[in-house]
């Protein structure tokens, strides 16, 4: 296993120490696509590219961002991932002016993965191949394992690069939102550390203190619904 | 409860001390222990136990009520009230009538006051140069704790900690911290632990508490593998 391409892409990010810029590499490790870009926008967080690896990669974002239309669009809004693995051929009519304005592009396939936390939106992955190509079922659920951890990497990088959020130094303060992180993994089905970055990312998009947060939540004034894994592939 | 019976249940408590130093035990079930018997057998209305931080910070690490209020009210002590002061002058603090000493530790006599406690005596758990932490007994009445209650609150800290520093007095100083910072940290998931519960069962944070307590007695497991199991979802209560 110690080959398998997707592990040593989740590996390289994971050991990546998050370099925000290299995000979209590890795609190309196991997925027969031949650039691959990110992008954050969305309800959360403002919309950038964040990490390209090619020009053309970088250009596919733009054209979405500029036309307001694209499959990454339609990836975050429907929570789930858009193939499109010929588009000389698709029949696809919901992105005119962006299937337009890629035809002079080389490009043969496209396709977008929502990048997701919890109910947070945090942008999507927009992948391109220059000749036509499938993804098989086991690579669409690699890519989207692989976004998974992207989200989070993402998160606490725009998390711990505001200084909005001053550091809960009481011990009592601790304590409330060591009870509200057991709250919330128990209302979300996950792990205690990604319950502590969905209160610490409600603290930063509400600008809050944690520790408001975790006393709402011990009070049941929030609750966390489950996280919603991407839907199925349209 | 008459003195006969009292009595019978201090032996009682010091014999289960000497059992769980003997067959080995958890600090932090240890101290939960020892807070329960002071509340059980003394003439107090709440007990907790703060131990030092790496940082030498107190914080608290057991208490007979899980209520976030008492706990708040000692977290403050620890930073500015008798319970800070007994740890920094290493001797017995006693506060008879909070209305009394309130210039001195305003923001810990107010707190106090709105949980109804007006008294409080603190303990040093030291032995000889070493002082890991302090133990706080509170009352809703004023004035002083009786003799009777003094000497068998400090029996019962001294045994503690000779228990807590016994084990340890080959090694070195560091072992001792880590081993206090570890029960200091194992309150990390037992706190999650609590919100887990307190959402599974629908019940407040502090029943949460008694539901793992309950637990980790009945199976005569520690509160730490209890918690532990709750947090990864393990074990449902």
């Amino acid at each position: 296993m110690a080959n398998d391409p997707f592990l040593m892409a989740s590996d390289a990010l994971t050991d990546s120490g998050a370099r925000i810029s290299e995000l979209a590499r590890p795609f190309l490790r196991f997925l027969p696509v031949s650039g691959a870009s990110i992008s954050t926008f969305g309800s959360f967080l403002g919309a950038e590219t964040i990490s390209a690896t090619d020009a053309r990669a970088g250009r596919v974002d733009e054209l979405q961002f500029d036309l307001g239309e694209g499959p990454c669009w339609d990836a975050l809004v429907n929570r789930r991932p858009v193939l499109e693995p010929d588009l000389a051929s698709t029949s696809r009519v919901s992105w005119p002016a962006f299937l337009e304005a890629i035809r002079e592009e080389e490009i043969g396939a496209i396709f977008a993965f929502p990048l997701l936390f919890g109910p947070l939106e945090i942008g999507a992955v927009d992948l391109y191949s220059i000749a036509p190509v499938s993804l098989t079922p086991e690579q669409q659920g690699q890519a989207l394992a692989l976004s998974a951890i992207v989200s989070r990497i993402i998160l606490r990088h725009a998390i711990s690069s505001t200084d909005n959020l001053p550091d809960e130094t009481t011990t009592f303060s601790r304590r409330l939102i060591h009870q509200a992180t057991g709250m919330v993994l128990a209302q979300l089905g996950t792990t205690a550390e990604d319950a502590h970055l969905v209160i610490q990312a409600r603290a930063f998009a509400e600008n809050r203190p944690m520790r408001e947060i975790a006393q709402d939540v011990i009070e049941r004034r929030i609750r966390f619904a489950a996280l919603t894994e991407p839907g199925p592939i349209l | 409860m008459n003195e006969t019976t009292r009595l019978k249940l201090l032996f009682d408590a010091f014999a289960t001390f000497a059992d769980t130093l003997v067959v080995g035990y958890d600090i932090l079930d240890l101290l939960q222990t020892l807070v329960e018997t002071c509340h059980d057998l003394l003439d107090v209305d709440s007990a907790g136990i703060l131990l030092a931080n790496a940082a030498d910070k107190l914080e608290v690490v057991a208490s007979t009520s899980e209520a976030n209020t008492l706990v708040e009210v000692m977290q403050i002590d620890a930073d500015a009230g008798p319970c800070l002061e007994c740890f920094r002058t290493r001797a017995v603090v006693s506060l008879p009538d909070i209305d009394v000493g309130s210039s001195r530790w305003a923001a810990f006599c107010d707190t106090a006051r709105a949980q109804g406690i007006h008294s409080v005596y603190a303990i040093p758990l030291r032995l000889r140069d070493t002082t890991i932490g302090t133990l706080n007994l509170m009352r809703n009445e004023r004035g002083e704790l009786n003799q009777h209650d003094i000497r068998a609150a400090q029996a019962l800290a001294d045994v503690a900690t000779i228990g807590i520093l016994q084990e340890r007095t080959i090694r070195d100083a560091s072992t001792l911290r880590d081993q206090l910072q570890k029960a200091l940290s194992s309150r990390i998931i037992i706190e999650q632990a609590k919100g887990v519960v307190a959402e599974t069962a629908n019940v407040s944070i502090e029943a949460a508490f008694d539901l793992i307590r309950r637990h980790a007695r009945s199976h005569q497991t520690s509160l730490s593998l209890v918690a532990q199991r709750l947090v990864t979802r393990d074990l449902s209560l």
